[in-house]
């Protein structure tokens, strides 16, 4: 069966590095390689592991799981801080690598991007032929083993890039996608997480060719308008394109406290701290964020989450705090310490037209550039809000930051 | 087997050639180590200063990693690997 408007002229590559911030580690230090080596905070440390690399799978290790019970069940692996300045160096290899290829490269995070080479495969002798290329390349550089896939489509060649890693390179021929894509798990697709396989396998669906011989109308009837872009992924129909810029839904930053809690100080300057970070990161973009939420774990991991919406889309970092400073007065109900924060501003757009006719931010905005342009030049930590510089008391501080009980995510 | 942040200036001896630049020997704590493996290199920038960050593998089989920060010129250990 044919799918119906399914671009096969497309090249499309799925590149991902494998257990990415392991693999760095172990690229760059030769006594790591062929040891469980887990990033993300020494294994006295209470936080969780951010990844794990394969020969720390193999000991059951995953992602997200506690850092003591990862020790409980490897004992003898490397913890590690993690180091986001390297890895996002390391990052920036890779993207001079791609761009060797096609100009058609979208990044969606350090490690992972699609290259569109439907336009440059004259100049090649084949898709498999660049893989290699690069591979070999980003080996060579830095280290770290990459696993790739290619196909048609940006949801053919993801697929194919998980199927075989590490290391692995899978191409998806035109014209076989439907049969490549009926034998695999249902939950091999974008957008279907445990509570959506749970449904499916109420109904008896299992794989992606069941779902993919459901009538639309089913999908749609269980899912929404997302059942029925999962309808079309299991189809091998996907029309989105590899964009150079993309716009992020969200953008989010947390931490956990070393110990729990109750310094305003330390929660208060935390939060701020966190919310420079975004606000840095938007304007860098030229983007605007419409919705703040913020995130709260208290020591007996009880959870409060909330958002808001702001009067205007701003990426004015005072205006993002003043917003999650008053969510957070709203949520701290509890007279219990603190075990971790975060924030995140979502409903992001480009900064590209006026919304009002008398906007009075302007003044602001010039404040925002010219702080922006010393950090530029002096480092992030050059201007700190004064209420961040609480955090000295109990972090160090480096020019490009504060080095945050979970350095993975000091960005 | 763990790893230490140490940040402590060292003094560094290093070789420069067709604008790269590679570090031989430094002495730290009264000592010196000989650098035997340049296991990789990498820059990060801290607004327009970069450091530049060396890991390497000394004589006695230490790993070390070194920075340099060309807004100072100045070299540190930024980290050891400590057996154990």
């Amino acid at each position: 069966m044919q799918p119906q408007s399914m671009d096969l002229t497309k090249t499309i590559m799925h590149i991902d590095a494998d257990a990415f911030f392991a693999s760095v580690e172990q690229g760059f230090n030769p006594l790591l390689r062929h040891k469980p080596v887990i990033v993300g905070g020494t294994a006295e440390q209470r936080g969780v592991v951010h990844t794990a690399s394969y020969q720390a799978r193999a000991r059951g290790i995953r992602t997200g799981m506690a850092l003591m019970r990862a020790k409980t069940l490897c004992p003898e692996a490397v913890f590690l801080k993690g180091d986001y300045e390297h890895y996002r160096a390391v990052s920036q290899t890779f993207q001079q690598v791609y761009l060797q290829y096609t100009p058609q490269v979208e990044f969606t995070s350090l490690d992972d991007a699609y290259l569109d080479l439907s336009g440059a495969m004259h100049l090649y002798p084949s898709a498999q032929w660049v893989a290699k290329a690069i591979v070999d390349e980003v080996y060579h550089r830095t280290g770290v083993d990459l696993s790739i896939g290619i196909g048609s489509s940006k949801v053919i060649a993801r697929i194919a890039s998980g199927l075989n890693k590490p290391r692995g390179m899978v191409e998806v021929p035109p014209d076989t996608e439907q049969s490549f894509l009926n034998p695999l798990p249902a939950d091999i697709l974008p957008g279907i997480g445990r509570m959506a396989k749970e449904r499916l396998t109420d109904l008896h669906i299992f794989t992606v060719g069941d779902l993919a011989r459901l009538p639309r109308l089913v999908m749609e009837q269980l899912f929404g308008r997302n059942g029925v872009k999962i309808w079309e992924y299991a189809r091998g129909i996907d029309h989105r394109q590899v964009k150079r810029k993309i716009i992020p839904r969200q953008i989010s930053r947390e931490t956990s406290f070393e110990e729990d809690t109750a310094d305003m100080g330390i929660i208060r300057g935390t939060l701020q701290y966190l919310t420079e970070r975004i606000g840095k990161k938007l304007r860098e973009q030229d983007m605007v964020g419409q919705v703040v939420g913020i995130k709260i774990r208290y020591s007996d991991f009880k959870r409060h989450e909330g958002t808001r919406r702001l009067p205007n889309p701003s990426n004015d970092s005072g205006e993002l705090f003043r917003m999650a400073d008053t969510l957070f007065e709203q949520l701290r109900l509890r007279r219990v310490r603190i075990r971790h924060v975060g924030v995140s501003v979502m409903h992001i757009e480009p900064k590209n037209y006026q919304r009002s006719l008398f906007d009075s931010r302007g003044r602001q905005g010039a404040l925002n550039s010219a702080v922006d342009d010393i950090r530029r030049r002096f480092g992030f930590m050059a201007l700190l809000p004064a209420e961040s510089l609480e955090l000295k008391r109990k972090y160090r501080m480096e020019p490009h930051g504060y080095i945050l009980h979970n350095p993975a995510l000091t960005r | 087997m763990r790893f230490e942040d140490i940040f402590e200036s060292i003094e560094v001896i290093s070789h420069f050639k067709d604008g790269t630049m590679k570090p031989l020997r430094f002495r730290w704590n009264s000592r010196v180590y000989k650098i035997q493996q340049l296991n990789g290199h990498w820059v990060s920038h801290q607004g327009y200063t970069h450091q530049h960050h060396y890991s390497v593998i000394s004589d006695s089989s230490d790993y070390f990693e070194l920075l340099f920060d060309s807004s100072n010129f100045d070299w540190q250990i930024a980290r050891v690997c400590l057996d154990g």
